[in-house]
């Protein structure tokens, strides 16, 4: 699919224009995914902007006579938990949790992964191949292992699955980011701006960070996608966070106590994560077809 | 390739030197008195000074790593502290359950991803490619505990065909056994398959738009012929990389689906001793753990060489 020719906005200001592309394949909708994508993607975000003021009711109060009500409810449209808790409710809650770690996970290692691959690219041969093995190594640690040990000692909760996200995502940043910017600094242009005088640093944040925006953008949003189904699954675990917070991977361990008791109580937190995440991907691949014709023929 | 062996060989020891030392500063950086946390509330001073004194928790940090360092040299992973278990054959005791999983579901994976991927790189652009392509796309999103609950709601609970969670030992039933892994390895193995499906179907996409391929064509032979003897090869360079990166997330999985099917596996009696603060045996474990996956991308990096000649002499 992302063989078919770029879209005419494929070459935005700063980002490099491809080399021609080889023979056109069938029109498929191409920015489809990058469509559906935004749409997931927006309706998330927005029902989590949209909990921090209304609520259909307290996600966190049991309120016992309501207990396990069927979906279609009046009051609570997809039934209420063992508890009584209305789903709903908890679903946007957890919204709010899986945008707050997967972003800050995402972020925190584009901020870290990008100074080491600058440095690794900029630098000489053996602040490179250091950084560069270092995060080989790195790599080659489970990242369920590493989120696992670092809540055994600090505890788990948001800011633990933040930080257990970030060890595991900065290395694959760093390589991602280190060879997106070695191809920018081979370019004439860096040569030019050298020759002309420019340091180091001026030419990193001048020239190489605006045209390897577009990687970055990609990446962030892919990475979000992946830390969103990390901490599900630590959170899953009973090693992620816990109530008051509520997170969707929770919610299904909670259900899990009681599948056969009300299986639809296993399915909303579910579909949450696969279409947020679906949404997230699919946005990424539309990106890059659109920022990024490179890599999206490599990946293609 | 001796020397090209040579340095893959110095890449692993190295790697697994830093390794042991992150995982050491991690855990034990922490701080926090392990002995009084293992001990509990109301340990005397006494208690948890000569539990500390027992296990050589009172030395310095460095001297405790060497330690720790020499005694799994000399092949001792340390002992639990409350049980006095070793570590070794606590390990040892889960892998019964830990790697029939992994394996099982990596190579059902495999077997679905193959021949899936490569018919979607034939069919790009048919609507039967797309369908594969979007089936993929959902199936990469879709966390691998929450296909292990559906699979259990399905085959368990409502067709009640399958044990939805728990454990036969392959002692007591090797029948028993394999039920309690089918609907685990089905888990695993379908998420791992929508993984590998997008890697299977570019690196076929890849070979297929290569010259070699028409050559072969040219000199007679049918497109599923040059496919199987010319592509296959070179297809299965980016697919073996892919299997050793892959691992990490196998192992990250199987933690998952072991507690999801209430698995007595390796990643359970993690979980437990991670909770109960027992340090050495977190350490030990994590650091197999980590060896392991090493050790798999140490030959990975060997078969490329044997695959493929030119990576031998252009590293």
């Amino acid at each position: 699919m992302t063989m078919n020719q770029p879209s005419p906005m494929s070459a935005p200001a700063g980002v490099p224009i491809s080399p021609p592309q080889r023979k056109p394949r069938r029109k498929l909708p191409r920015n489809a995914s990058l469509l559906i994508g935004l749409v997931l993607t927006a309706l998330f975000l927005a029902i989590a902007l949209i909990s921090f003021f209304y609520l259909p009711s307290n996600p966190n109060i049991p309120v016992i006579r309501n207990r396990l009500l069927p979906a279609g409810t009046p009051g609570h449209w997809l039934g209420t938990d063992v508890l009584g808790r209305d789903i709903i409710a908890q679903l946007m809650v957890g919204a709010r949790t899986s945008i707050l770690v997967g972003a800050g996970g995402a972020t925190f290692s584009l901020i870290l992964g990008t100074i080491a691959g600058l440095a690794a690219a900029a630098s000489g041969k053996i602040t490179d191949e250091a950084i560069s093995r270092g995060s080989d190594i790195l790599l080659a640690i489970p990242g369920m292992v590493t989120a696992l040990v670092l809540a055994a000692t600090m505890g788990s909760g948001a800011l633990t699955t933040i930080l257990a996200l970030t060890a595991f995502f900065t290395p694959s940043f760093t390589r991602v980011i280190r060879s997106a910017a070695m191809g920018v600094l081979n370019e004439d242009f860096i040569t030019a701006a050298k020759l002309y005088g420019r340091g180091k640093i001026f030419v990193l944040a001048r020239h190489v960070l605006p045209n390897i925006a577009g990687v970055m953008i990609v990446q962030f949003t892919l990475y979000f996608a992946a830390g969103i189904l990390t901490e599900a699954g630590l959170s899953y675990l009973g090693v992620g966070v816990h109530r008051p917070s509520i997170s969707w991977g929770l919610m299904l361990n909670e259900a899990q106590q009681q599948v056969g008791v009300s299986s639809p109580l296993a399915i909303w937190p579910g579909f949450a994560i696969v279409l947020m995440v679906l949404g997230l991907n699919l946005l990424g691949d539309g990106l890059r077809d659109v920022l990024d014709p490179k890599l999206a023929r490599r990946a293609s | 390739m001796a020397i090209y062996v040579l340095r893959k060989l110095v890449f692993f020891l190295g790697a697994i030197f830093i390794a042991s030392l992150a995982i050491f500063l991690l855990i034990r950086g922490a701080g926090g008195n392990v002995a009084a946390v293992v001990l509990g509330k109301g340990a005397t001073p006494e208690a948890i000074n000569a539990l500390a004194h027992t296990y050589g928790l009172d030395q310095p940090l460095a001297v405790q790593y060497f330690d720790w360092v020499g005694n799994m040299l000399s092949g001792d992973l340390g002992r639990s502290f409350r049980t006095n278990e070793r570590v070794s054959d606590l390990v040892t005791a889960r892998l019964s359950v830990s790697i029939p999983l992994a394996l099982s579901g990596l190579i059902l994976g495999l077997l679905i991803a193959i021949p899936v991927g490569t018919y979607a790189a034939r069919n790009v652009g048919t609507p039967s490619g797309a369908i594969l392509a979007l089936v993929s796309q959902i199936g990469v999103a879709v966390p691998v505990f929450w296909a292990g609950i559906l699979l259990s709601l399905l085959f368990g609970v409502r067709l009640g065909w399958l044990p939805t969670g728990g454990w036969t030992d392959w002692s007591v039933s090797i029948w028993g056994a394999i039920r309690s892994l089918v609907l685990p390895v089905l888990s695993l193995g379908l998420i791992m398959a929508a993984v590998l499906i997008r890697y299977v179907r570019s690196a076929v996409l890849d070979v297929m738009n290569q010259d070699y391929l028409r050559t072969a064509r040219a000199v007679g032979m049918t497109r599923t012929e040059a496919l199987l003897k010319v592509g296959l090869r070179n297809a299965s360079l980016p697919l073996v990389t892919i299997v050793g990166l892959q691992i990490a997330e196998l192992i990250g999985g199987t933690v998952i689906i072991e507690t999801v099917f209430s698995l007595p596996g390796l990643s359970r009696m993690m979980l437990a001793n991670v909770a109960a603060r027992e340090v050495i045996v977190v350490q030990s474990t994590v650091m197999l753990i980590i060896i392991f996956v090493i050790a798999v991308n140490l030959l990975v990096d060997l078969l490329y060489g044997i695959l493929d000649p030119r990576v031998r002499s252009s590293r």
